[in-house]
């Protein structure tokens, strides 16, 4: 299977990488090569900058460029569409503001490669993803910047394919364990106590929605009555509030967070639960509001700490960068067998490689 | 004599007369001071594109390492003309024009937060955008009738800064981070980015970053609205946030 198949159902695609350099821009490249020879019209945008010759940190490392063809559209900046040179019709004037200047959405008339710096922000790459949507493109390609992931929330997108890579860690084992700490939070199971969603969704903030940022954290106890805890309790209580809340309520079952879910919080809660025993559910919108970077839900998972989310997010495949720019490399092969092994159910590949069926050019023999 | 015409279309260094590619540089070679130290200086700089390149001083810095200061003379050009537009043009306001512009077109207090996030431990960057002190002689924002300011120093938690913005319902964040090629840095931005849009506030707080090496590339790929860099002063900063703060009211989305 290809990576484009993969992902055809999902009319807004989101990439995300776990950091900078772990291939997301060439998983775009080889998806949009896919896409177009199967003659799908595209929309491409990207919440960073995408098909810029040089790393913009470290400028020994050049990128990969994207290229496409007569009839696709793209969200980009004026200058970057002008710097193109590719003849192209202005369709419309998003209203979006980047630092790169005002994002435009245009159809291309010629072939070639252009620099896509669309919006940043969730809510409006959403707007702008469904107004090139409403412009006739089949599908649109959104593609992430370093280690950002709002895009891939389902109030955004509608599918994922995430790219990981080398640059993690000079050691294997803690690339494949990071990598599939991340797929355990993008998979966090869906919520299913009918009483928690009910709360839940009252309290949903859609991304850039109404009253976005508005909604209180609530305490949910053993006989379903909801307590709502002070506003920003979740993101800067320090750990003895959180513990004297916990054990003041000592029949908690779950906890709504409508906002941002920090690590922090989470230890907070550990030592309670771990003299009560039992479960706690931690309940978010979705996995693009948990910010864990030391532990993966699984561990949380084993202390008592169930995370849910109101809205899954479908995750099509996961691409391998192995080469980490000016450090080292791994073997590809070794590396995606690894993550198979650690990673359930989700498609690996690594499109640079000779067993990708959709690689771009052919191997180069000694002949 | 008439000044001789620039010609912007080929710029390049200048020291005797115009267009000479004359540049002066100084670098350390970890080889003893010696005659052989020399010849690799003339060499290198050969390598490096310099024409007629010249040792003008050289000396021990230490055992094993020489100091050279040379000249050379590139031979390459910039075509300025092209380097124009977006983030290029940009008039900056005074201070005064600054109020006036904000009386004019926001007509409240303007809330910002600023904070060296996660491990930095650097402040500096912070202090002479907000603090009444300033930099080079200009005031910091805290300075403004038109800006109400909370600096929160350094090595504060990105939820804890997002915490306290939603708190004083600010306008904008400022970040202070030392980017390095460490991939630590860049998640600090990143993560503040993040738990924006995860608290639905995105839409509310412009978010601009500063430090030594923050461009308006970098600022947009860390997604931010506007980076600053050395040499920013807290009037270019503060003519940012009046604009953007005006566009949005003029045009909410």
């Amino acid at each position: 299977l290809l990576l484009g198949e993969l992902t055809a159902s999902a009319r807004r695609l989101a990439l995300v990488g776990l950091a900078k350099n772990t291939g997301k821009t060439v998983a775009l490249a080889a998806l949009l090569r896919e896409l177009q020879d199967a003659g799908r019209l595209v929309g491409v945008t990207s919440v960073g900058r995408d098909g810029e010759e040089r790393d913009v940190i470290d400028s020994r490392i050049e990128k990969p460029r994207v290229l496409l063809s007569a009839g696709n559209l793209v969200a980009t900046t004026d200058g970057l569409l002008s710097a193109s040179g590719i003849p192209h019709n202005v369709l419309e004037n998003t209203g979006v503001r980047t630092p790169l200047g005002p994002v435009l959405i245009a159809r291309l008339r010629g072939h070639g490669a252009i620099e896509v710096a669309g919006p940043s922000a969730a809510a409006d790459v959403r707007a702008v993803s469904d107004a090139m949507l409403g412009h006739g493109a089949e599908q649109v390609l959104i593609d992430g910047a370093i280690d950002r992931r709002a895009a891939s929330s389902p109030d955004v997108s509608d599918g994922l394919v995430m790219s990981t890579g080398a640059i993690l860690s000079a050691d294997l084992e803690e690339v494949v364990a990071r990598t599939r700490d991340a797929v355990e939070l993008v998979r966090l199971p869906g919520l299913e106590d009918p009483l928690l969603r009910k709360l839940a969704e009252r309290t949903h903030l859609r991304t850039g929605g109404e009253g976005a940022g508005h909604a209180p954290t609530v305490l949910v106890s053993a006989d379903d009555e909801a307590l709502e805890l002070p506003p920003r309790f979740v993101l800067s209580s320090d750990p003895q509030t959180i513990e004297a809340t916990l054990a003041a309520n000592p029949s908690a079952r779950a906890v709504i967070v409508p906002g941002a879910l920090p690590e922090a919080f989470m230890r907070g809660m550990l030592p309670v639960l771990r003299s009560r025993g039992g479960e706690l559910a931690v309940v978010v919108a979705d996995s693009t509001r948990v910010f864990l970077s030391g532990k993966g839900p699984r561990w949380y998972e084993r202390q008592g700490l169930r995370l849910q989310v109101l809205q899954p997010i479908a995750l099509r495949a996961l691409t391998v960068n192995p080469v980490a720019p000016q450090s080292h490399s791994f073997d590809s092969a070794e590396l995606r067998g690894l993550l198979e092994n650690a990673i359930e159910d989700l498609p690996i590949f690594d499109v640079r490689q000779d067993d990708y069926a959709g690689r771009a050019e052919p191997a180069e023999s000694p002949s | 004599m008439p000044p001789r015409e620039v010609d912007l279309a080929a710029v390049k260094p200048y020291a005797d007369h115009l267009g000479d590619g004359l540049v002066q540089m100084s670098f350390t070679l970890p080889v003893p001071y010696s005659l052989a130290a020399r010849k690799a200086a003339l060499e290198l700089a050969a390598k490096m594109g310099f024409d007629q390149p010249e040792v003008v001083h050289y000396e021990r810095l230490t055992d094993g390492y020489t100091y050279f200061v040379m000249y050379g003379r590139c031979v390459q050009s910039i075509d300025f003309t092209a380097l124009q537009g977006e983030g290029f043009d940009i008039e900056y306001m005074t201070e005064d024009e600054v109020e006036r512009f904000a009386a004019e077109h926001v007509g409240r207090k303007i809330v910002v937060v600023g904070a060296s996030t996660g491990s930095d431990t650097h402040s500096v960057g912070i202090d002479a955008m907000l603090n009444l002190k300033g930099y080079h002689g200009h005031h910091g924002l805290e300075g403004y009738h038109a800006f109400t300011t909370y600096n929160l120093g350094s090595q504060v938690p990105n939820s804890v800064l997002v915490a306290k913005a939603i708190e004083v319902g600010a306008d904008a964040i400022l970040v202070s981070q030392t980017v390095t090629q460490q991939n630590l840095h860049v998640h600090n931005l990143t993560e503040l980015v993040e738990m924006v849009e995860a608290e639905g506030r995105r839409q509310d707080m412009i978010l601009a970053c500063g430090g030594p090496r923050v461009t308006n590339e970098l600022a947009k790929e860390l997604g931010y609205d506007a980076g600053f860099s050395k040499g920013t002063e807290p009037q270019h900063l503060a003519t940012f946030i009046v604009r953007e703060l005006a566009a949005r009211v003029a045009a909410p989305r």
